[in-house]
């Protein structure tokens, strides 16, 4: 009793007392110090962000319970209509599901063409570093520019492949006249654009396959394509829900090139859902709808991502499959 | 020496390697083509451009310079060494701005501990999945309705801070969301122990983070610089929606009206013009990343692995 007395008091000449008497905000900044110096750095930033990005996106939203043609008319509150014109006008389900195919397309020739780049880049090639940058080059060059050269090769009278086909003798197309070709053309420009970036991520996602995994396959017996399938693949497992979920997001928002190539034409046939709210917003003035659509778009994209995440995160099995000795 | 030489060129000559060899190289080459095709033609002059057939490999009979000069000297009706002018700041202000707001805000959500960070954190990421696209017309509203600018009283009157320079600015403070992500998946790599010597040296939070976690975040902070540089560069959306006047057009928007002005019925495209303003957008763009590409490939690493 008397020992442990002793070692109470002993100190107290020295900063003890400093403590008792510190003062109650004092003692409240030590404790909360990390939450104080985070709303010092955060809360300004968090602040503008929401005067110049949370704040617009959500009046947009709001927006979507209102007719509102016009800036100058005045907004009118209606409900849920605008969202079931969404679903009994084709003009607008019809966009949503070209938005989610041609994303689909986009995302799939790009990263099944940019995997094969990156296998071939990942060998002991002389001169790799020269081949990554010539593929990656378009995805730095400007939307507004590269389109508007697309648009030159295709022009109809004078374009470059039209000239090539009449040298080969045969009929120059109207390609802005043919709902196909305007498809075609707009994946042509987002997988020209995008393979490169997409073989960069695969590459990386190949070089932190880790080399002894190999080594311990080759001893088990699995030959190329073995390894390909019980180490290579489940290795690139994290990297794939990477790539698939960002290059989905990007892909299914797709607008520039159908503004700057097709236009939505012919008849509105190459329409995708973000160029449809573009063009309500800022050709019809159409803001109510506009505002639905988005918050659709938003919706689709967020379900998606959800889904997909949940699915790549449990069909981890593949793995777990032994590899077969060679006897 | 000659024979490891010899060795050498026998292993690019394997059949897989040769294969890779001649995918990659044509491919490549089919992907360079349009920017080729643009810089071949940047040395037609009007006429003969759309008086002579177009091939493959455009090469003009009577090439002229004119189309580069022009880039620094600007036509008679439109001052297109402002563009670049207006483009360059603009890009180097962003940038700065992306670089000290992620460097920030990524070290905050990786070393402080506080209440409701993670849900904080998850809900700004979250936001990056809606389409910006319906932001568009709410911030023309709000810029024209900026209370006691342009005219204003408090909220009308005036024309807001629309058509000003602070169209520009105004966007520079705030929140990177992607880039302050990438930072904190960087800094939580590196050992918490760094941050307590220091502290016990009596480090202050921004002596921590600028003079011990900065100098480490590099290649993370290059790959911010250059895509939010890259970004700014080639956006047209800005400068297109909320300005209007010739002295605060930048490259990007000067070819959106140019080529929508082409695209209304029976104008003929200015395509020459055309091609010149996209050559000066797109090879400060090739340059910038030449230069730092070595952080690109290593900053695509980072944002991938950990996912």
């Amino acid at each position: 009793m008397n020992d442990r007395k002793a070692v109470e008091t002993a100190p107290l000449h020295l900063p003890v007392t400093n403590v008792s008497t510190k003062s109650s905000l004092k003692k409240f900044a030590v404790r909360h110090k990390d939450a104080l110096i985070a709303t010092a750095i955060l809360s300004p930033m968090i602040l503008w962000w929401l005067v110049l990005s949370g704040f617009p996106t959500m009046f947009g939203f709001f927006l979507g319970f209102f007719e509102w043609i016009g800036i100058a008319d005045s907004p009118k509150f209606i409900w849920f209509d605008n969202y079931v014109r969404f679903f009994q006008d084709p003009l607008y389900y019809e966009a949503l599901w070209r938005s989610i195919w041609l994303g689909g397309l986009v995302t799939g020739i790009t990263l099944i063409a940019g995997f094969g780049a990156a296998i071939l880049m990942n060998m002991p090639l002389f001169g790799k570093g020269v081949y990554r940058s010539i593929w990656y080059i378009p995805a730095v060059t400007s939307t507004v520019a590269t389109t508007q050269i697309f648009n030159l090769l295709l022009d109809t009278n004078n374009g470059v492949i039209n000239n090539f086909l009449k040298s080969i003798g045969k009929e120059p197309i109207v390609w802005q006249y043919s709902v196909f070709w305007g498809v075609f053309w707009i994946v042509v420009y987002s997988v020209w654009k995008g393979v490169g970036g997409a073989a960069l991520i695969w590459l990386a996602g190949l070089q932190s396959v880790d080399v002894s995994l190999y080594e311990a396959a080759e001893i088990d017996g699995a030959g190329r394509w073995g390894k390909m399938r019980y180490v290579t693949l489940p290795g690139l497992k994290p990297i794939a829900t990477y790539i698939v979920i960002t290059s989905l997001i990007g892909a299914i928002q797709i607008y520039e090139q159908v503004l700057f190539m097709t236009g939505g034409g012919p008849y509105g046939k190459t329409e995708v859902l973000v160029f449809r709210i573009y063009r309500d917003a800022f050709w019809d003035f159409n803001l109510g709808m506009a505002g639905a659509s988005s918050l659709i778009m938003a919706v689709v994209v967020f379900v998606g991502t959800v889904f997909y995440y949940r699915w790549s995160t449990n069909s981890d099995r593949s793995s777990t499959i032994p590899i077969k000795r060679r006897s | 020496m000659k024979d490891t030489l010899s060795r050498k060129v026998a292993v690019q000559l394997k059949p897989g390697n040769l294969f890779a060899h001649i995918v990659l190289l044509g491919i490549g080459l089919v992907l360079l083509y349009p920017l080729v095709f643009m810089i071949l033609a940047g040395f037609y002059t009007k006429t003969e451009f759309t008086s002579s057939i177009i091939g493959l490999i455009p090469i003009a009979k009577a090439p002229t310079l004119d189309n580069f000069t022009v880039l620094f000297s600007g036509t008679a009706d439109s001052s297109i060494q402002r563009y670049f002018v207006n483009s360059g700041y603009r890009t180097m202000y962003n940038t700065f701005w992306a670089l000290l707001t992620s460097l920030l805000a990524g070290y905050v959500f990786a070393r402080l501990r506080f209440k409701w960070k993670d849900q904080l954190f998850l809900i700004l990421l979250g936001t990056q999945m809606i389409p910006g696209t319906i932001a568009l017309i709410p911030t023309y509203l709000e810029f024209a309705r900026w209370p006691f600018a342009g005219g204003n009283d408090i909220f009308t009157g005036g024309k807001g801070i629309l058509d000003t320079w602070w169209v520009y600015f105004i966007g520079g403070p705030s929140l990177n969301i992607m880039g302050a992500f990438l930072v904190k998946q960087s800094i939580e790599k590196i050992p918490y122990e760094l941050d307590e010597a220091a502290k016990v040296d009596g480090a202050g939070t921004l002596r921590i983070i600028f003079q011990i976690l900065l100098p480490l975040q590099m290649p993370i902070m290059a790959f911010i610089a250059i895509t939010t540089a890259l970004a700014t560069w080639n956006d047209f959306a800005t400068p297109f929606f909320y300005t209007s006047s010739d002295k605060l057009q930048t490259l990007p928007a000067a070819i959106t009206r140019l080529s929508s002005a082409a695209a209304s019925p029976g104008a003929i495209p200015n395509w020459p013009l055309i091609i010149t303003l996209g050559l000066g957008m797109t090879i400060p763009a090739l340059l910038i990343f030449f230069f730092f590409q070595k952080y690109i490939v290593q900053g695509l690493a980072n944002t991938g692995i950990k996912g």
